[in-house]
């Protein structure tokens, strides 16, 4: 824990825990479908920024690359100090797959809970079980 | 706060500790480590390698390469579950009828304007942005979802009456994601398809020459690597991506009177 880099970088997983915590702390307990649902995008935006703070690496003297060539590699020794200094892309990809995936189901969730007004007229979960509104 | 909240604050809480602690731990590997995962390094040296051309993609982008070449399959099915979710809401909407005449005034003369100035400033960053996918980071989802912010605005600044005036209904803009979908099959078999009629060996989703199969997509455009079915990969996914989001707005768009009457009811719950 020397490093302050590596301290930092814990502090901010960490918080991004917390913040896993908190967003399924909303879904579980507020009573409005728009409000769980923002609390549900607060939490996979949570995920994803997870996976993408796992694909960080250190490298020394200087700051990693983007998993990107910024100019045609002219011989193979280019790759090589790519690979050396570039980030893990493996994580933004699945990150890219997950995001288009999760727009599909928020999508659907969206029409789902404006059906659910138009028919209820309220977007309360316990009214419409007949329960009392607390 | 009753008692069945309190279990749940506190369970969360736990949860929350724990996970820290097993991070804290090194329970997710190093944090912020200075090697990489072999899979990584492996992705990085071969994503444009022409020393060894069988294991590369030819694009200079990692994660372009990952996601339309290595795991083409996945973002195949990926496109699909997205195509599925806009025909499930286009099902639970099946009674949605483009309705003209409510509320069409828009805003003002200003915003208007300047509304059609940034209208194909946005749509050519976005095209942009899909076909340098392969170059740049972005890629087809990414230049979709920017072109799909136009619906947004036009239908915010002019009203929707005016987009549906201009012929972009939810009919068109599901024709339009179908031949998408279809222009990303296509491209995924259009090396086997030419294999097949060669009698040599070719892949599913193949891009470049691989073991056993000769077979490669031009992966040069004059000056300009093109990443071989990648360009065409992204072209495609951008218009089905910017086609779907553009129907999901217009389906899921609520009309003034209906937002008025929540407004004016409010919702006495937290």
């Amino acid at each position: 824990m020397s490093d302050p880099v590596v301290t930092l970088y814990t502090i901010i997983v960490l918080s991004l825990v917390v913040n896993i915590g908190i967003s399924l702390y909303g879904v579980f307990t507020r009573p409005s479908l728009v409000k769980k649902f923002i609390c549900l995008t607060i939490f996979s935006d949570t995920l994803n920024s997870f996976a993408i703070a796992i694909g960080f690496r250190r490298v020394s003297d200087t700051y990693p690359s983007i998993a990107v060539l910024s100019s045609v590699p002219e011989e193979s020794s280019e790759l090589a100090t790519f690979s050396e200094t570039a980030v893990d892309p493996v994580p933004q990809a699945l990150v890219l797959t997950a995001i288009v995936i999760g727009l599909a189901v928020y999508m659907f969730l969206v029409g789902l809970i404006v059906m659910y007004y138009r028919h209820y007229k309220t977007t309360h979960v316990r009214v419409v079980e007949g329960g009392s509104v607390g | 706060m009753n008692l069945r909240e309190a279990v749940i604050a506190v369970s969360i809480a736990l949860m929350v500790v724990l996970l820290a602690y097993t991070i804290g731990a090194g329970g997710l590997g190093p944090i912020a480590p200075s090697r990489l995962r072999d899979l990584a390094v492996s992705y990085l040296a071969n994503t444009y390698n022409p020393w060894n051309i069988t294991k590369s993609a030819l694009s200079l982008e990692a994660v372009t390469a990952i996601v339309w070449d290595y795991r083409g399959l996945d973002t195949f099915f990926e496109t699909s579950v997205l195509f599925v979710s806009i025909v499930g809401v286009a099902l639970v909407f099946r009674g949605y009828r483009e309705k003209l005449g409510l509320s069409g005034r828009g805003l003002s003369e200003i915003v208007k304007t300047s509304t059609r100035v940034l209208t194909p400033l946005i749509l050519i960053a976005g095209i942009s942005i899909a076909i340098h996918g392969h170059l740049t980071p972005g890629g087809g989802f990414q230049g979709g979802s920017f072109i799909a912010v136009l619906l947004v605005l036009m239908s915010v600044v002019f009203s929707l009456d005016f987009v549906i005036e201009k012929g972009i209904t939810s009919s068109r803009l599901l024709t339009l994601r179908s031949i998408g979908l279809v222009g990303v099959l296509t491209t995924s078999v259009a090396l086997l398809v030419l294999g097949l009629a060669l009698g040599t060996h070719a892949y599913i989703f193949q891009n470049i020459a691989r073991e056993g199969s000769p077979l490669s997509m031009p992966s040069w455009l004059l000056d300009r690597p093109t990443g071989g079915t990648l360009i065409f990969f992204n072209l495609f996914e951008a218009l089905a991506v910017a086609a779907g989001l553009s129907l999901a707005f217009i389906v899921l768009s609520l009309r003034e009177s209906e937002v008025e009457e929540a407004l004016g009811k409010g919702e006495w719950y937290e």
